[in-house]
């Protein structure tokens, strides 16, 4: 059985959470994969640090805890900092890269790559979908789930009238890490 | 709404065949075939003198700066409706925009303008707009409610502020659509309070 852990770390108010919702909801409805999610916030009600476990398998999940994430996703540089040491030998750092420097804090055998989310989300329309761009990248770079299925998960998620911008936005996501791949 | 999803085709009552689809700079010779169809009566409301020689050069100008943006309803490549969103590109309106529409008389009352409408306010939330108006004459009930049902509401009330064509003054509607609500929602759940996924 093949278990994969992410963490998506960021400021409350960038959509961490819906970030890892989509991913868990794109594996479990629309990928036949299993998922689970865990949610952990600040204290303040924005700009505090806050993260999504979430862990994606093709069987049943038992430990529904992320130990050591493959995957971390960081929307802020305080989240880099804090969650960087956590991260799996040899795994793999996606970050915004207007938002976060890895600088010389990357493990020995870690690869990270970054995207330009909050330029790339303002070029579709809006600032606010900086996480669905992510989302897209996170897909594409992980290669765990099909772009059609996030497409899926994404216009069952968001509200009305949002539907065009976000798709764009995740595409624009998912198409950037084909290219970095 | 992208500008990729048109010709979108549309149906209305006891009426077929209509498509909806942006206005390109060539079609302008046809849409001022369709103001020339129209009442003068009608044309009175309208923005620009849309039957003088020089309008279809000025709109072309006006749709190549982005200035406004502007989908039509065919029939058998003929047009029948359109609906016009002008914009300011700069300054501190360049998040609002004015919508306009009209319609063939033969073709009104079967939801012609209200299917325009809806795409178009689709359209200018895509392009980042966040508030839409448009001007109705007091006298204008249909169009009123047209607007009403797409979430516009009454913000200020210009006095004997528009003529029409007998000499009478009227008052003129100033109708709103605070387009930015639909982003609220969105705004929320980003708020990272456990988001509710329907």
């Amino acid at each position: 059985m093949t278990r994969t852990e992410l963490k998506v770390g960021g400021l409350t108010g960038q959509g961490v959470m819906l970030c890892g919702a989509l991913l868990g909801r794109a594996a479990t409805v629309h990928a036949g994969l299993e998922a689970c999610l865990i949610q952990s916030l600040g204290a303040e009600a924005r700009g505090s640090a806050c993260s999504a476990q979430l862990i994606l398998a093709d069987g049943p999940i038992g430990n529904p805890y992320v130990q050591a994430p493959d995957v971390l996703v960081v929307l802020s540089q305080s989240a880099f900092d804090l969650f960087i040491p956590q991260l799996k030998p040899g795994g793999l750092v996606l970050y915004e890269s207007e938002l976060v420097n890895p600088k010389d804090r990357l493990p020995q055998g870690a690869r990270a790559v970054g995207v330009p989310a909050t330029r790339f989300a303002e070029e579709a329309g809006r600032r606010l979908v900086l996480n669905i761009v992510m989302a897209g990248f996170v897909a594409g770079m992980t290669r765990l789930l099909p772009l059609a299925a996030m497409e899926k998960a994404l216009l069952a998620s968001v509200p009305r009238g949002t539907e065009d911008l976000n798709v764009r936005a995740l595409n624009k996501g998912y198409q950037f890490a084909l290219s970095n791949l | 709404m992208g500008m990729d999803s048109f010709p979108e085709a549309i149906q209305l009552r006891d009426f077929w065949g209509l498509i909806i689809t942006p206005l390109q700079a060539e079609d302008s010779a046809a849409l001022q075939d369709f103001y020339r169809r129209m009442p003068e009566e009608d044309r009175q409301f309208m923005r620009d003198d849309v039957i003088s020689g020089d309008w279809p050069a000025y709109f072309q100008r006006k749709l190549g700066d982005q200035g406004i943006v502007s989908l039509v309803a065919k029939a058998d490549n003929e047009v029948v409706g359109e609906a016009t969103l002008y914009r300011t590109l700069h300054g501190w309106t360049r998040h609002v925009g004015e919508l306009r529409v009209s319609v063939d008389p033969g073709l009104r009352k079967k939801g012609l303008g209200t299917a325009l409408c809806s795409s178009l306010v689709k359209v200018a939330t895509d392009l980042g707009i966040e508030k839409i108006i448009v001007h109705v004459v007091d006298n204008q009930g249909p169009a009123r409610r047209t607007f009403e049902k797409l979430g516009f509401k009454k913000e200020a009330v210009l006095p004997h502020h528009v003529m029409d064509i007998s000499g009478t003054k009227r008052d003129l509607l100033v109708l709103a659509n605070d387009v930015d609500q639909i982003w609220a929602a969105m705004e929320v759940m980003n708020q990272d309070y456990a988001p509710h996924l329907t």
